[in-house]
């Protein structure tokens, strides 16, 4: 999805990602990582020249992901830098350790950010083991 | 453990108050710097949006900019003193609900608070604030046995967690980020706490008397002089303080909408983040309960915007939302998936001449197709043919399905034969498969839940710490800890007489990769290949934990030693694929995707989603939009021959 990129933001480009790989999902595998992930996710990602970019990732009703701000309200709002973002889609940093460290902060259903981690890795292939 | 409790319990027993004392804790500190403050901590923080703005919060930062880098009068050389004797006590008074009475030094804790003293100087130091300032309020204000009193209790349970976690071992810290923040939440809590508390309605006045107490009570103490003494407390004391506690718990007014205290918790928890200090490993448990509590109690409240808006949605959401599909999980975490569906085209079952069981074995054995193995297993659990123990087929099955990337097939036969096991008193059969399995579905904590319960099952002699258990239900971050403690141990007694257990290894090496820490998982992987050179499954292990740690040459490397055995391994071949997209040889990937699928060609049965879906992806990461709309379910592969994949 073309239209989910923004301009100087790292985090954009896996977002596009994220967002083909959904819609890649059959019916049946959406349903599947609805079933498991349950949940909305409104990213609020600042960039170094401190614009802020807001995306949404629709895991509970719809499954996709979009530019701006979640309709209706997210389950749980994460804020980050893009640079975090960058690090946690690569697996670089564990979403609990970016968020101990402050990098990444929550409003709302904290517990469902954990997952965050799994959805961002359907976002990149993850060998099995 | 209710909220409201932890702020103002009946059961004023010093352990179970650890929220009261950590809140009175903070405000001890505050008084020498209340005037300059803006505010006062009592007023009810109106109805804030999220982004709550600083000013009411003001006093909370400062509270913890103060907390971290104040210069508050410290004793430094009586504190370790103080510090070491605390902490077993406390430990133990917390667990067994007892009042806290401080025992003279331990020499064994003295040594470990002098080497984390070294480790760590800036939690020294922090902590020796601490102590410090509790143990000269405590000492002086013991005679005081109000209010001030209770308050002196707060600063023993705080004391001891800082003091416990110097104590702790400062490989926790590396480990788990999270700690710093449990760590940080025991410190700071007080703040955000005292407004949740304030908040709560439990009484302006009582935050009010509180302050008004410890103004009084600390002025004094610190104008006297600053050393520190041990003071034993008699029971009679307590008894006060637990009267005085209840007294005031008896403010009990309606719960109030907490949702604030999460904005402004959030503000502290910001300030407390830029710390590096890590918690208490013990206290990890407490505090993510406590946390746990916080965020559920932000979640439940309706007056605050946010909290409203979000339930609102909550609500909406549970309208459109079809339900019945929701994945349910136990409270250990294992997602209830339904039972197996077998395949309905079983050529096998209507063959009546031999064992279906002992066919699927034979073939399994000469390296042949798995699907057609996986029919055979079928058609044997069909037929009632179920191997040893009546669980046997079920986990082969399980195994089967997964080499033959069928994850959630075969983790309900797993499950299935898993469970059948149990019930025959196996030692744990099929739970590290199992466990695999659910790692590799993301759920975390199941295969967490699944480690330990094999650890127990196949070492009964050895008995975990109690709280193991018990975390798995409550709290995840912590409990990963825990497992890994116990796996550590295990493998140590097996290091130290000179063996080496392959599957606790390899159960080692799963908890690793659980929680990102590759690097560990290859060493697991490679130690348990010392004793089994020829398992396939170990390589492919041992390549996955390559590959996502980011090393995929090493890890095909891995992958072709374990092809070489069982040419037949989908899941190795799905791998390489997914390393070869990783390195940007997508072309190859799709290859190797197409071979996976093939293997799965002789079957009426459909093939697997994982692969077409990583499929689709490699052809799409090639700008073929157009052969990943024939790449699914049902699509036929001469296709992809045609457009020159080799496969």
């Amino acid at each position: 999805m073309s239209d989910l990129k923004v301009d100087g933001f790292k985090s954009s480009e896996i977002l596009a990602t994220l967002g083909s790989a959904f819609e890649q999902f059959s019916e049946a595998e959406k349903k599947n990582q609805i079933k498991k992930t349950n949940g909305i996710f409104e990213l609020r990602v600042k960039n170094e020249a401190g614009q802020e970019a807001i995306w949404t990732i629709d895991l509970k009703k719809t499954g996709t992901v979009y530019k701006g701000a979640a309709k209706p309200k997210p389950d749980v709002a994460i804020i980050l830098s893009d640079e975090t973002f960058t690090l946690l889609a690569d697996g670089k940093l564990d979403g609990q350790k970016a968020f101990m460290t402050g990098k990444l902060k929550t409003k709302g259903n904290m517990m469902l950010a954990t997952k965050l981690d799994g959805v961002l890795k359907t976002a990149k292939a993850k060998a099995k083991l | 453990m209710s909220l409201q409790n932890l702020i103002s319990g009946a059961e004023c027993a010093l352990p179970a108050n650890p929220l009261a004392q950590v809140l009175k804790h903070t405000e001890g500190d505050r008084t020498l710097q209340r005037d300059r403050l803006a505010g006062p901590s009592t007023s009810r923080l109106h109805q804030l949006p999220p982004s709550a703005t600083i000013s009411a919060n003001e006093r909370d930062i400062s509270l913890a900019r103060q907390f971290f880098d104040s210069n508050a009068p410290n004793i430094h050389a009586p504190s370790p003193h103080i510090l070491a004797p605390n902490i077993p006590h406390a430990e133990l008074a917390r667990r067994l609900g007892t009042p806290v009475a401080p025992v003279s030094t331990s020499g064994d804790l003295q040594d470990a608070w002098t080497r984390m003293e070294m480790q760590k100087q800036r939690l020294a130091q922090h902590r020796m604030q601490e102590d410090s300032m509790w143990a000269a309020e405590f000492g002086n204000a013991m005679p005081q046995m109000s209010i001030p009193g209770s308050s002196n209790q707060s600063y023993g349970q705080p004391q001891q967690n800082f003091a416990r976690s110097s104590y702790m071992p400062q490989g926790s810290f590396m480990q788990n980020g999270m700690q710093m923040g449990g760590y940080g939440m025991d410190m700071m809590s007080s703040s955000p706490f005292e407004n949740m508390h304030d908040q709560k309605g439990k009484g302006k006045g009582r935050a009010e008397d509180f302050e008004a107490a410890f103004a009084q009570f600390s002025s004094s103490a610190l104008a006297t002089t600053q050393s520190a003494r041990i003071v034993e407390v008699q029971d009679s004391d307590t008894e006060g303080i637990e009267a005085a506690l209840a007294h005031t718990g008896l403010d009990d007014t309606r719960v109030d909408d907490g949702v604030d205290s999460g904005t402004t918790f959030q503000k502290v928890w910001d300030e407390l983040q830029k710390s590096d200090i890590p918690p208490a490993e013990k206290d990890l448990a407490k505090w993510e309960a406590e946390f746990n509590q916080l965020m559920s109690s932000q979640r439940d409240e309706t007056d605050l915007d946010f909290g409203s808006g979000m339930k609102e949605a909550w609500e909406s959401g549970l309208g459109d939302y079809d339900q019945t599909n929701a994945l349910k999980f136990t409270d250990q975490g294992i997602p209830l998936l339904g039972d197996y569906v077998f395949e309905t085209n079983n050529k096998y079952l209507a063959d009546n001449t031999t064992s279906p069981l002992a066919q699927a074995k034979a073939l399994l054995e000469q390296n042949g197709s798995l699907t057609e193995a996986a029919l055979l297993l079928e058609a044997a659990i069909q037929k009632g043919d179920l191997g040893e123990g009546g669980y046997e087929a079920w986990i082969l099955l399980g195994d089967t399905r997964s080499m033959d990337e069928r994850e959630e097939a075969g983790m309900r036969a797993l499950t299935e034969g898993v469970k059948r096991a149990e019930a025959a008193g196996a030692r744990g059969a099929g739970m590290l498969s199992l466990a695999i399995s659910y790692t590799n579905e993301s759920f975390e904590k199941a295969s967490l839940t699944t480690l330990f319960r094999w650890l127990v099952a196949r070492f009964p002699d050895y008995t975990p710490p109690p709280e193991t258990s018990a975390s798995l239900s409550n709290s995840p971050w912590d409990s990963q800890q825990r497992v890994k403690d116990a796996f550590l141990t295990i493998a140590r007694e097996q290091h130290a007489s000179g063996v080496v257990d392959p599957d606790v290894q390899t159960g080692l090496g799963v908890l690793y990769y659980n929680s990102g820490d590759f690097e560990r998982a290859k060493d697991c992987f490679e130690s348990a290949l010392t004793v089994r050179p020829k398992d396939y499954l170990l390589w492919n292990r041992l390549g996955s934990a390559l590959s996502n740690g980011n090393k995929p040459e090493e890890a095909l490397w891995a992958y072709r030693e374990a092809l070489q055995m069982r040419p037949t391994y989908t899941r190795a071949i799905y791998n390489v694929g997914v390393a070869c997209l990783n390195i940007g040889a997508h072309k190859e990937a799709s290859e190797h995707f197409l071979s996976a699928l093939a293997l799965q060609d002789t079957t009426e049965g459909e093939k697997s989603e994982q692969l077409w879906f990583t499929l689709r992806r490699a052809l799409v990461a090639m700008n073929r939009e157009d052969l990943a709309d024939k790449a699914k379910a049902g699509g036929g592969l001469d296709v992809f021959r045609a457009e020159g994949f080799d496969f």
